[in-house]
């Protein structure tokens, strides 16, 4: 209880849960708060003349104006709020799910089985996240079009849409459906996981309520199951929420500088890019355009990074956590240490480029 | 054999074991595809996808033993990687491999002076900062780096953009001004390095590196500003671990002024762990140069994929380019690795033991 005192004690931390709770009601209230489109449901909602090029200004139709081809700015700020919510909680649920189970079991093999499990972690961490989404978007490209699919280009969003041959294979409908940047970020994000998981397991197979678990006759299995793994959670629970905030930022990089991926913030924020960036723009004269999305983006990152912050505080040093955390910080401080270990680094370095 | 070198050689091992294993999953990836979509890897120059037949396609497929087992595919897959076939994008109408050496160099250069601006700026307020922590300074920089580390570097470089291209015109984006860039198109303007700011210092043309390094600085700063908190937030925890420890009482017992051990004493103890957090997100940082490369249409190593990306399918380039980056990542931390050894005692011990 004391650690949770301690954790509200900070007004950081209150600020970023208050964050995070605007934009969960955001997420879940989206339908009430901007009722969708019944024939076009979706992040995005026309509302006047597509011809009309130019962004309206907040006024009585659109609380926070339009973008060109009058797409209003509100409605996708609030499902964007959902998409987001969804987005950063499963990557960072799905790479925490793998780097968990991943490391502690490679913990608890130990020995040659360790050290192979974790080169292959190492080698996940050589690759850039941006070549994997490429890589698995032409993948399902190629196998849509292979498979008898065809795409065409949209004209609103400069984007390619795929049109699936009518009626589709159940392959091709599934291939379709999935989003590559999510695989991708859950597929290149668990390696510090695994390996913050794999170091306190190593440590902990010593521990002598570890042993003794053994000594009564515990199966493996189940020695991971009842002990190591709750043991080891907290520094990747640390982990796992500045993840979320991190996945949506990239998330809304990627598809900005329009190398795909679904963020309908990133969307608006490359169809409204022409007003400010564009002959005669300037961040004053079509605000409207880019702030709200920027902030939002950057209150979400900001959100999650305090509550990540707050947590790590709270679970460190000088808490009164379980064994585990207590034992993991004191090898972190404690004085003539070897080299820092690459594994404490990845706490204090945060996820996304 | 020399330790070092024992060192390099099993380093250089574990290296090539790492790009083995992420090019089996890579492949592993492709073969989730059939056969005929397999075959676009090895499509000839001007045999788009649209003009091959049947009988074509099948007669790829045998060529290139595409309705082999993974393992055999794979083999054949490293060996003509190996002989420099990477194959024929047809969105950049040229061979992949060309295509990516070609653009390396820009994406090289815009790398090579992040670093030089974030490494030692980093180095050096982590170090101040940690050395007397909430004071002065350290308040500062803590508010800066936390802004540094919140911005989304793609918001930052819009907002760049805005301010000192459309409105104040003082930085442009892309790799120089128009006039220049066909200057050094011209014959008598010799590539040596393919990097502009050199390559104009070598050909004595003062005013195209100015020029470049005009267009250089909003990708640089919006790289180096996150990059930059980031590393300085490791180095002022490293230092404020480090500021009480027996050794730095000891030398300031002897008399040692402060700067001296501040800069001498403490800065040789955040090396270490600064390179290691470098070396971790190399491929975190690869993406941040390629992203900022893209906003400021710098035609770099991005180009070969944002031009993919947004026309026709084009699964060469794509897994090229993929290929090329974990190269690129394996190097540098390759690199960093060595450094480290040279550097830190107690890795250089290790290495010196086993």
């Amino acid at each position: 209880m004391r650690r949770w005192r301690r954790f509200f004690a900070h007004w950081e931390n209150w600020l970023g849960l208050l964050l995070i709770l605007g934009f969960s009601i955001g997420a879940v209230a989206a339908p009430v708060l901007s009722p969708p489109d019944e024939a076009d449901p979706g992040p995005f909602k026309q509302i006047g003349r597509a011809s009309d090029f130019v962004p309206h200004p907040p006024g009585e139709e659109a609380i926070l104006g339009t973008l060109p081809g009058q797409y209003d700015v509100f409605h996708t700020l609030v499902w964007g709020m959902r998409d987001a919510m969804l987005f950063g909680l499963l990557v960072a649920l799905g790479s925490f799910l793998i780097g968990v189970f991943f490391g502690s079991v490679a913990g608890y093999a130990g020995g040659f089985v360790n050290g192979l499990m974790m080169r292959v972690a190492d080698a996940f961490l050589t690759f850039p996240p941006i070549a994997g989404v490429v890589f698995l978007q032409q993948l399902v490209l190629n196998s849509i079009t292979a498979l008898g699919g065809l795409y065409y280009f949209d004209p609103i969003f400069f984007g390619r849409v795929l049109a699936l041959g009518a009626p589709p294979t159940p392959l091709v409908a599934l291939l379709a459906k999935i989003d590559p940047l999510m695989i991708v970020l859950i597929l290149f994000s668990w390696m510090p996981y695994a390996r913050l998981v794999n170091s306190i397991v190593l440590t902990l197979k010593g521990a002598d309520y570890v042993q003794a678990a053994r000594a009564l006759g515990g199966s493996s299995s189940w020695v991971v199951r009842r002990h190591l793994i709750p043991n080891s959670m907290a520094p990747a629970v640390v982990l796992a929420a500045r993840d979320v905030g991190g996945a949506v930022i990239l998330q809304a990089t990627i598809t900005f500088i329009g190398l795909g991926g679904l963020s309908p913030w990133g969307m608006l924020l490359s169809m409204g890019r022409n007003f400010v960036l564009g002959p005669g723009g300037s961040l004053l004269t079509h605000w409207w355009v880019y702030l709200p999305v920027t902030l939002a983006v950057i209150l979400f990152g900001l959100s999650w990074n305090l509550i990540g912050d707050g947590l790590n505080d709270v679970l460190g040093p000088a808490s009164r956590g379980g064994y585990v955390s207590r034992q993991f910080w004191k090898r972190n401080t404690k004085q003539d240490e070897q080299v820092r270990s690459r594994d404490d680094q990845l706490l204090d370095s945060s996820p996304a480029g | 054999m020399p330790p070092l070198l024992q060192f390099i050689i099993r380093r250089l091992f574990y290296a090539v074991l790492s790009l083995m294993i992420i090019t089996m999953v890579l492949y592993a990836g492709v073969m989730l595809s059939p056969p005929e979509a397999r075959a676009q890897l090895y499509f000839p120059r001007g045999k788009g996808a649209e003009r091959a037949t049947e009988g074509y396609l099948r007669s790829i497929i045998r060529d290139h033993h595409l309705d082999r087992p993974y393992l055999v595919q794979y083999g054949y897959w490293v060996k003509s990687l190996i002989e420099g076939d990477w194959g024929y994008s047809p969105t950049l109408r040229e061979d992949v491999l060309p295509a990516l050496l070609r653009r390396t160099p820009v994406t090289l250069e815009l790398a090579l002076y992040s670093l030089l601006v974030l490494v030692p700026l980093g180095l050096a307020s982590g170090l101040i900062a940690g050395w007397k922590p909430r004071e002065g300074f350290d308040n500062t920089f803590r508010s800066m780096a936390f802004f540094g580390t919140t911005m989304p570097p793609f918001i930052f470089s819009f907002v760049l953009l805005s301010l000192f291209y459309v409105n104040l015109d003082w930085f442009a984006p892309g790799r120089l001004s128009f006039e220049y860039s066909l200057e050094i198109s011209k014959e008598a303007f010799r590539a040596h390095t393919g990097m502009v700011t050199i390559d104009s210092l070598l050909n004595g043309r003062l005013d195209i590196l100015w020029d470049a390094l005009k267009h250089l600085v909003m990708p640089v700063l919006t790289l180096s500003m996150y990059h930059w908190a980031t590393l300085g937030r490791i180095t002022r925890t490293t230092i404020i671990a480090e500021r009480d420890k027996e050794h730095i009482l000891a030398a300031k017992a002897r008399g040692i002024p402060e700067r001296k051990l501040m800069w001498r004493y403490a800065f040789r103890s955040v090396l270490v762990p600064s390179l290691t957090s470098v070396a971790l997100s190399a491929a975190a940082m690869l993406t941040g140069v390629l992203v900022v490369e893209a906003i400021f249409d710098l035609k770099g190593l991005s180009a070969v994929i944002v031009g993919s990306m947004n026309s026709a399918p084009d699964a060469p380039a794509a897994l090229g380019f993929s290929v090329y980056s974990v190269l690129l990542v394996i190097g540098l931390m390759f690199l960093l690795d060595i450094a480290q050894a040279i550097l830190d005692p107690r890795v250089r011990e290790e290495v010196l033991k086993t």
